[in-house]
């Protein structure tokens, strides 16, 4: 409950404006994608781990973390469509990342996160790419899965129509043979 | 005078419609099968149902009595151009089912930009979506880039054959006849397949530390979305999702490999290298590549948003690639790529209209059609300038010595100039609904020249008129207009002709 109650305080402090930006701030991720320069230093931010852990050779884990509607309302639960997913890239310890639960995708909700980190805007010391490294993680709620809904009628339908196919086909090629004897 | 399209005309259309159908829908197995062994009962029922109207549509084509008529240049390209909105049509049934899509003409729009191999996307929570609807959205790019046409081709060529392969926008005809020619371009698609997928899951498994399955899954989606210069990612973030110089590498080798006409790959295989030197598509490509690089790495270079000239060089770069290959693979957020202003969009702006070679997966003027267009015009200009009665050589070389026809050289100008007035269109469509006027370009040519990067426009937000004239301008720009101007005159001459 504290983590939950911890997180509600911090979607409400995501509405501030980048321009008040500064080091530890909770900032959306669609504000950091928007604004990627009026963030420098220390930033945290709130979201969904996705997709895969790449585990390095350099003792790091890279992962995206996405900060949208989906994250608490995802559609398998009848959450709305919002638009497009709004994520940011991830470095951190392997070590830290071992203790994760598996990530978001198809029926998985990911592991909710608050990771405070260096927001790198094209690092330099990384042939120019844009992601948050990782000193802080704290999970706000572990990941789920989430249960598809299978229209039984749709599959029905496709079975009756290729059976449909399959029986005139066969007929054809059984009226041919019968022509031809 | 219009003459009116016979009972016998329709039969024949229908029939390679029904041909092509059923070959759609056996390939709709594929996706069924991974949606099977992953327990993905959703997406397979929809799979289902799309395999089965598919075949449906297939056995209700070849009910029809087989046509005596041969299939002549009209029939040829009526059915080119319908099957590619047939197919797109039926192809969006999973996809709208997925639950991912906000109607009807979304999933469509994904489902013809996914065969188009544009790569512009409707889709939210990409992230979430079901690994086998994520597959049959790249298998589309497949089945797109190497030609629906080609593949039935391949395993049913009949009289009139040619005809089919023109109207898929491919004029090189590599072997002395067609079905050769089909079955040589499956061939290197599928040698591509088997060593792209292998490098890539390698670098995915060893280089990003993936799991192996989920490496595997990667590198297929890269494999289908850069080879056919599609451009639809597994992944929200895209190409950028992999934070690895190594695997962009790779990608960009089979960039090229897509955009590359099929004669040059005959021709790197049959290790004729001075044939691909001195061909005019290669030059061609070669300078307007290296103009926009410079030009776009200047502008980015302005824009001050990289601080070392690694980061600067490797984004450009890339970017670029993706542009003039047709592509539209991203590495930079969307919200970033809008801010690319002045020379950078410029530089990209012109790579993306200009394409990549004829004959391949890629899209936009293509190469072939610049060179031509720039010969033509130094050759008219030297022609004024050497005195009265001399020659000027009027050739270029194209899998061997071509002449340079002015009926070749007004061709290549028409066609180019039908791509300049579809961006515009589209530019002038986005324009009313009150967008800028450079994202309102950028947008329209990366529909029209089936690219897929976006400045943002592109969004389930959009209207849907302006949906409809991205949706056309793919096909259009995929099927470089003829088939799609037969199939107009087709309807128009069945309601007055006599």
């Amino acid at each position: 409950m504290k983590r939950l109650a911890l997180l509600v305080v911090m979607l409400s402090l995501t509405g501030a404006p980048a321009a008040f930006a500064q080091d530890g701030t909770v900032v959306d991720v669609a504000e950091l994608l928007e604004s990627p320069t009026a963030f420098v230093g220390e930033v945290t931010v709130v979201g969904e781990l996705i997709g895969d852990y790449g585990f390095r050779s350099d003792s790091s884990m890279w992962t995206q973390l996405n900060g949208d509607s989906y994250v608490f309302d995802p559609i398998l639960d009848d959450g709305a469509l919002t638009g497009a997913n709004v994520g940011v890239a991830v470095r951190m310890p392997a070590a830290i990342a071992g203790q994760l639960d598996p990530p978001g995708g198809y029926r998985v909700r990911g592991p909710v996160v608050e990771v405070t980190g260096i927001w790198k805007y094209h690092d330099p010391d990384r042939g120019g790419e844009s992601y948050l490294d990782v000193i802080e993680l704290i999970v706000v709620e572990p990941g789920r899965g989430l249960t598809e809904h299978p229209t039984y009628f749709v599959g029905a339908a496709g079975l009756v129509l290729i059976a449909y196919a399959v029986v005139m086909r066969r007929r054809r090629s059984w009226m041919a043979f019968g022509r031809a004897n | 005078m219009l003459i009116k399209p016979t009972a016998e005309d329709f039969q024949v259309v229908g029939f390679n419609l029904g041909r092509i159908s059923t070959l759609v829908g056996i390939a709709g197995f594929v996706p069924l099968l991974w949606a099977i062994i992953g327990r993905e009962w959703a997406p397979a029922f929809s799979f289902l149902l799309m395999i089965g109207l598919f075949l449906a549509m297939g056995t209700l084509g070849s009910r029809i009595k087989t046509p005596q008529h041969r299939l002549d240049w009209s029939h040829g390209m009526v059915v080119v151009a319908l099957a590619w909105l047939l197919v797109p049509a039926f192809a969006s049934i999973p996809l709208v089912l997925s639950g991912h899509y906000a109607s009807v003409l979304d999933a469509g729009f994904d489902a013809m930009s996914g065969l188009s191999t544009t790569g512009l996307a409707l889709v939210q929570d990409l992230d979430h979506l079901a690994s086998s609807l994520n597959f049959w959205r790249h298998l589309l790019h497949f089945i797109g880039g190497q030609g629906i046409i080609i593949a039935a081709l391949s395993i049913f060529a009949g009289g009139g054959a040619v005809t089919l392969y023109l109207g898929e926008a491919r004029d090189e005809r590599i072997l002395p006849s067609v079905r050769s020619t089909a079955r040589f371009i499956w061939a290197a698609a599928l040698m591509h397949l088997g060593v792209g997928v292998i490098v890539l899951t390698f670098v995915a498994w060893q280089v990003l530390g993936f799991g192996f399955v989920r490496s595997l899954f990667h590198g297929l989606m890269v494999f289908f979305a850069a080879f056919d210069t599609g451009g639809f990612a597994a992944q929200s973030t895209n190409l950028g999702y992999y934070h690895s110089p190594i695997f962009e590498f790779v990608a960009a080798v089979l960039m090229v490999a897509g955009t590359m006409s099929f004669g040059v790959h005959y021709a790197l295989w049959k290790r004729r290298y001075r044939s691909v030197t001195l061909n005019l598509e290669t030059r061609t490509m070669l300078v307007t590549f290296g103009v926009t690089l410079l030009i776009t790495i200047a502008g980015l270079a302005a824009t001050g948003a990289f601080t070392d000239t690694l980061g600067l060089t490797r984004y450009g770069f890339f970017q670029l690639l993706s542009a003039h290959t047709g592509t539209g693979f991203a590495t930079v957020p969307v919200t970033e790529l809008a801010g690319w202003s002045g020379l950078a969009f410029a530089g990209m702006a012109i790579a993306m209209s200009l394409g990549g070679m004829g004959s391949s997966t890629a899209g936009g003027v293509k190469s072939l059609r610049v060179g031509i267009t720039l010969r033509s015009i130094v050759t008219q200009v030297k022609q004024v300038l050497v005195p009265e009665g001399a020659l000027v050589s009027r050739s270029y070389h194209q899998n061997g010595k071509v002449r340079l026809t002015p009926e070749l050289a007004q061709a290549a100008m028409t066609v180019s100039l039908l791509y300049v007035a579809l961006y515009l269109a589209g530019t002038a469509v986005a324009l009313l609904y009150g967008y800028g006027l450079g994202e309102a370009f950028f947008e329209s040519i990366s529909a029209g020249a089936n690219v897929g990067l976006s400045v943002g426009i592109t969004d389930p937000t959009m209207p849907a008129l302006l949906k409809l004239t991205y949706i056309g301008q793919m096909w259009l720009g995929r099927l470089e207009f003829v088939a799609v101007f037969a199939l107009f005159g087709f309807v128009y001459s069945t309601w007055r002709g006599k």
